[in-house]
């Protein structure tokens, strides 16, 4: 019995149907491709066909560990998706507030083909059950706010009266982030908002109020509170506008819809047709909207803004110039209204756990902002631990680079513990390091690929991925010539300087580190300072144009540069773990991991790890994001955002 | 067969489609019918709910592109007779729409000179 | 009769595509997979989205499928075998494509969501850039054959087909067409991974499988318009006429899968520039060129 099977007896057509679905199974992957691909899973061989969006998806396939943050993501993502849908995880241990699982394995190729082969057994017989039950979390209640019009700031989760002035709360539906107000207006930041002065003063006879929200009301000058215009001067006696916007007046106050004036309600909340918030109607307006001729409204052809004239109580007539002329000007001088969107953390082709949200201008980015929701706050509590749970804990904070964050953690405690490494080793895990730099830029390449739409250097990236992942010296020697030839093939394909070229440049006065800084130029190479790097044989890759493609460039020489340093160091193993006995110090280490330098500084007492400092690339990489967007076209938006190589796991709160 | 002969076909074949399309519906109504769960209708958006409305004015940048598409598009309904005639007419006919062709050409060009032919 | 036989063709065509299309992505040829993948579609649940364009919602789906229909029933496969041969074939097709315009922006508008929002109106973007190279080729064909009859736009090419009468033309429909029918690399509308399916993100069940097979027919649809068009339609040595029909719209289907899987996607500046400043230019130096052959040889 499977939890997301659709309601009914399996019979007949039911059980064709059933049967079909089975054989055919959408997958949806949590956290991402890029970290199936970084475990060495092969979906399609499986028999699972990735796609894009939850409605076409009955499988939700979910590796690994999910942090919380991104459970309740996934968790919209299961509620998001149709019946009969099917949970299956991999090596998790947690799913809530998802259902729990109905098919679990390993993470293991071999492990996922059996449990694929059960879940189309348990698709074909479960897809329709008698009795079934609605999947609900909190996470998906719509959140009812009570806010006062006057005082946005306000918010409280019953009705009642508003602190500062009495008016009664109304009520609003809770937007997708927190105090999100009707957005087709850039949003007042907060301290915009405290600073403004809400108070009444009843003396003064000359009020200020906003053109589109006429219940705002204030007496000096400012930004309306609610979407930001300027407050426009308004000659009319105190006690009319505080008839006016009492709301707790008797019943002539009306709300209206902005966009559908025929809409008419009584008390306030949000309109049935479109979902936005209703504006009060004033009552001598009624007689207008009565002779206004609803008849040849139709969708297509409604004015946002010129809809607003009917809900406007004793103003003259308002050109489209006047009542757009605080809104934001884009580029090219046109008043347009904005939308926030989220991308992530589940868009693929962006690093999955990423939560990009950006506000878009038509299809161009006028606003961005991302974080990480892969935040793991047990990492490395409670302290203080003991430097084999250390290494193992900070090798999977990052499934997309564990190797390289292993070899951080036995360096820095090596350091602490003042313990040599032979030569041998270290060559060894020079190898092991080196192996993973091309492991990782191989599942950049695949993801950069899903991004741009470029099937073939997914598939093509996604093979040689998993065989490099464990190969040894020899089989990474005999794999040099079919990397170099999808290189030059890469390289050649029509179209990809065209897509690449000139986007999401950046200078080399920001703080970059790994491909993305050697590709502007800046000689930010970990290794460059290492006497053992130097012996083998290792120069640091350089561009110079910042772009793009100059960062796939460099990963495509960072590639055959690692092949030639495996080589040199003739032996692969990663680091053996590291006992510290009794021994205190501090210690720090710094290795250039496939993204960039990632630096631990750890202090040892008593052969435990008591503070640990980590700085890790992705951190710095992430508050890039905004300026590097800005005035982007959505899609080279997206290629910047996946240029970069974000690990949302390593990235630090 | 006569021309209202052939688009009644046309007219019938779009009726007959429009009927499959909803003997289909009505198959998979029959199968089952849709559960309404919370949160299950609200677009998808990779994770995230997002339940703002998103009819805004939005910014299209290629306008600079449709209004010499208009221009274009008109000239293409007189060039479709035209092609028609054009090997019986001979070489006037050639001139004669080469004039034409070059003033729209000139205003294609004026209007890349003037920036119309970008990302506005 | 022949209208029953053509649109069994055209299911099948539907058909064919769909298993060339996962071939082309999986390099393996399964003749069952669509059919399982349509009655799967058809078992599970279509839901609406939440305050959606009721009307646009609904109409979207069934408006591609009736315009790739509509542009199908003027594609003669034999000479005989043609639902209606329209005094106006050629304008025709044209006139029944531009509704997928009108169905994409519909499924854009109508669910209310920002993805499929954005794809729409990147549709319209993608629209302005293919539209004339859509038009200016099928002129020049007329030119040749005196006729926009689609069975005598065949016939004129009986000497020698139109790919090499005027390649320019036909290179430029090839594009265009590909654009026509949102195939990477100008799927711009349904971007899987820059709109997590754009346009089709919030369909889903037996309403997703009726855009699917809309397109499916669109795309054959314009496979065989490029073949009637440019490669010479029924014609063709030793074989029967439909044998010929077959092969060269396979051919072509084909080419048009494959082509996307090895380019990343268009920008849509990009698109728009080289259409309007490299495409257009190029469509009327092709219409001068067949103007003045067609007078050299007459």
């Amino acid at each position: 019995m499977i939890s997301g099977a659709r309601q009914g007896k399996l019979s007949g057509l039911r059980q064709l149907v059933a049967s079909a679905m089975a054989r055919d199974p959408g997958t949806f992957v949590v956290p991402g491709h890029d970290i199936a691909w970084a475990h060495g899973l092969d979906l399609e061989a499986a028999g699972l066909q990735q796609v894009a969006s939850p409605r076409h998806a009955s499988v939700l396939l979910v590796i690994g560990d999910i942090p919380p943050a991104l459970r309740e993501a996934a968790a919209v993502i299961y509620a998001q998706m149709m019946r009969p849908r099917i949970i299956l995880a991999l090596g998790s241990t947690d799913l809530s507030p998802l259902p729990a699982a109905d098919i679990v394995a390993g993470i293991s190729q071999q492990e996922l083909a059996n449990g694929v082969h059960t879940l189309r057994a348990a698709l074909a017989k479960g897809a329709f059950h008698p009795d079934v039950s609605d999947f609900d979390a909190p996470v998906l209640q719509i959140r009812i706010e009570y806010t006062c019009s006057m005082h946005p700031e306000i918010i409280r989760d019953e009705p009642g009266s508003c602190p500062k002035c009495g008016m009664t709360l109304i009520q609003r539906e809770a937007q997708a982030t927190a105090a999100h107000e009707h957005t087709d207006h850039p949003k007042m930041k907060d301290d915009e908002h405290a600073g403004m002065d809400h108070s009444m003063q009843h003396e003064t006879p000359v009020e200020y109020t906003c053109p589109m929200h006429p219940e705002v009301v204030q007496n000096e000058p400012g930004s309306c509170p609610k979407c930001g215009m300027d407050l426009e001067p308004r000659e009319e006696q105190a006690d009319a506008m505080h008839d006016h916007q009492h709301m707790d007046h008797d019943a002539a106050i009306e709300y209206t819809c902005p966009m559908h004036p025929e809409v008419v309600q009584n008390e306030p909340g949000s309109c049935p047709k479109c979902g936005m918030n209703l504006e009060p109607l004033a009552a001598h307006d009624k007689q207008d909207h009565a002779g206004m001729d609803h008849s040849n409204m139709d969708h297509s052809s409604m004015d946002h803004s010129s809809m607003d004239h009917s809900n406007m109580e004793g103003m003259a007539f308002m050109s489209m110039i006047d009542v757009t002329k605080d809104l934001p000007r884009s580029g090219d001088g046109l008043p347009m209204e904005w939308i926030e969107a989220p991308f992530g953390p589940f868009l693929p082709g962006l690093p999955g756990g990423l939560l990009l949200t950006l506000t878009l201008d038509g299809d161009t980015v006028a606003a961005a902002s991302a974080r990480s929701l892969t935040e793991n706050t047990g990492l490395f509590k409670p302290a203080p631990i003991d430097s084999q749970s250390f290494i193992e804990q900070l090798s999977d904070m990052n499934p997309l680079a564990p190797v390289s964050y292993r070899l951080l953690a036995c360096r820095a405690l090596e350091d602490a513990a003042g313990i040599d490494v032979p030569i041998i080793s270290a060559h060894a895990r020079i190898g092991a390091l080196e192996r993973e730099r091309i492991t990782s830029h191989l599942g950049w390449l695949a993801l950069f690929g899903q991004q741009t739409g470029f099937d073939w250097l997914t598939q093509r990236a996604a093979v040689l991925q998993r065989k490099t992942r464990h190969a040894g010296l020899k089989q990474i020697s005999a794999l040099k010539p079919a990397l170099q030839s999808m290189i030059k093939r890469l390289l050649k394909a029509p179209l990809l300087k065209s897509r690449t070229v000139g986007i999401g440049k950046l200078t080399p006065d920001t703080v970059l580190y790994g491909p993305v800084a050697r590709a502007c130029g800046i000689n930010n190479d970990a290794r460059s300072t290492e006497k053992i790097f130097t012996t083998l044989g290792f120069k640091p890759a350089r561009r110079d144009a910042g772009d793009v493609l100059a960062r796939l460039h460099i990963r495509l020489d960072e590639i055959m540069h690692s092949i030639s340093l495996i080589e040199a160091a003739g032996a692969i193993s990663p680091p053996a773990p590291v006992t510290t006995g009794t021994l205190s110090g501090t210690g720090k280490a710094v290795i250039e991991t496939p993204r960039g330098m990632a630096g631990l500084q750890l202090t040892l007492q008593d052969g435990q790890v008591a503070t640990t400092q980590l700085h890790t690339p992705s951190t710095s990489h992430v508050a890039l994001i905004n300026p590097l967007l800005e005035q982007q076209a959505l899609g080279d938006a997206l290629t910047a955002v996946c240029s970069l190589d974000l690990s949302p796991w390593e990235i630090q709160p | 067969m006569s021309t209202l002969e052939q688009y009644g076909i046309l007219l019938g074949l779009t009726i007959g489609t429009t009927g499959l399309v909803l003997s289909l519906y009505f198959l998979a109504r029959a199968i089952g019918k849709t559960r309404r769960e919370p949160g299950k209708d609200v677009p998808a958006t990779s994770g995230q709910l997002s339940r703002d409305p998103v009819w805004v004015r939005y910014h299209a940048r290629y306008y600079g592109y449709a209004l010499l598409f208009l221009s274009f598009d008109m000239e293409m309904a007189y060039m479709y007779p035209w092609a028609v005639v054009y090997k019986q007419v001979g070489l006037v006919a050639l001139l004669d729409m080469g004039v034409f062709l070059a003033i729209l050409f000139l205003g294609l060009l004026y209007g890349w000179s003037q920036g119309a032919l970008r990302r506005q | 009769m022949t209208t029953a036989l053509i649109l069994l063709l055209l299911v099948l065509g539907a058909y064919l595509v769909a298993v060339i299309e996962s071939w082309a992505h999986s390099g393996r040829f399964q003749l069952s997979a669509p059919l399982l993948a349509g009655i799967a579609l058809l078992g599970r649940e279509s839901i609406v989205p939440r305050k959606p364009d009721r009307i646009f919602y609904e109409v979207a789906p069934v408006l591609l499928l009736i315009s790739a229909v509509l542009a199908a029933t003027v594609i003669p496969l034999t000479p005989e075998l043609i639902i209606a041969d329209l005094a106006t074939g050629a304008l025709f097709i044209n006139a029944a494509l531009v509704y997928v315009l009108v169905a994409l922006l519909m499924a854009g508008w109508g669910p209310n969501g920002a993805y499929a929002m954005i794809g729409g109106w990147r549709f319209l973007g993608q629209l302005i850039a293919y539209a004339m190279l859509i038009v200016m080729p099928i002129t020049a064909v007329a030119m040749r054959a005196e006729s926009l009859l689609t069975t005598q736009i065949v016939i004129s090419q009986s000497g020698l087909w139109n790919i090499l009468y005027q390649p320019i033309g036909f290179i430029l429909f090839f594009v265009a067409a590909m654009a026509l029918a949102f195939l990477p690399p100008f799927d711009l509308p349904n971007a899987k991974s820059e709109l997590a399916g754009g346009v089709e993100a919030e369909y889903s069940g037996v309403r997703l499988a009726v855009f699917r097979l809309g397109r499916l027919a669109l795309i054959i649809t314009l496979a065989s318009a490029t073949v009637v068009f440019y490669l010479g339609g029924w014609q063709g040595p030793w074989l029967p006429p439909w044998a010929w029909s077959a092969i060269k719209i396979l051919a072509v289907t084909a080419t048009m899968l494959l082509a996307g899987r090895y380019m990343p996607r268009i920008r849509e500046d990009n698109l728009l520039g080289w259409c309007w400043i490299l495409g257009i230019p190029l469509a009327l130096l092709n219409i001068f060129l067949v103007g003045v052959l067609v007078l050299v040889f007459p």
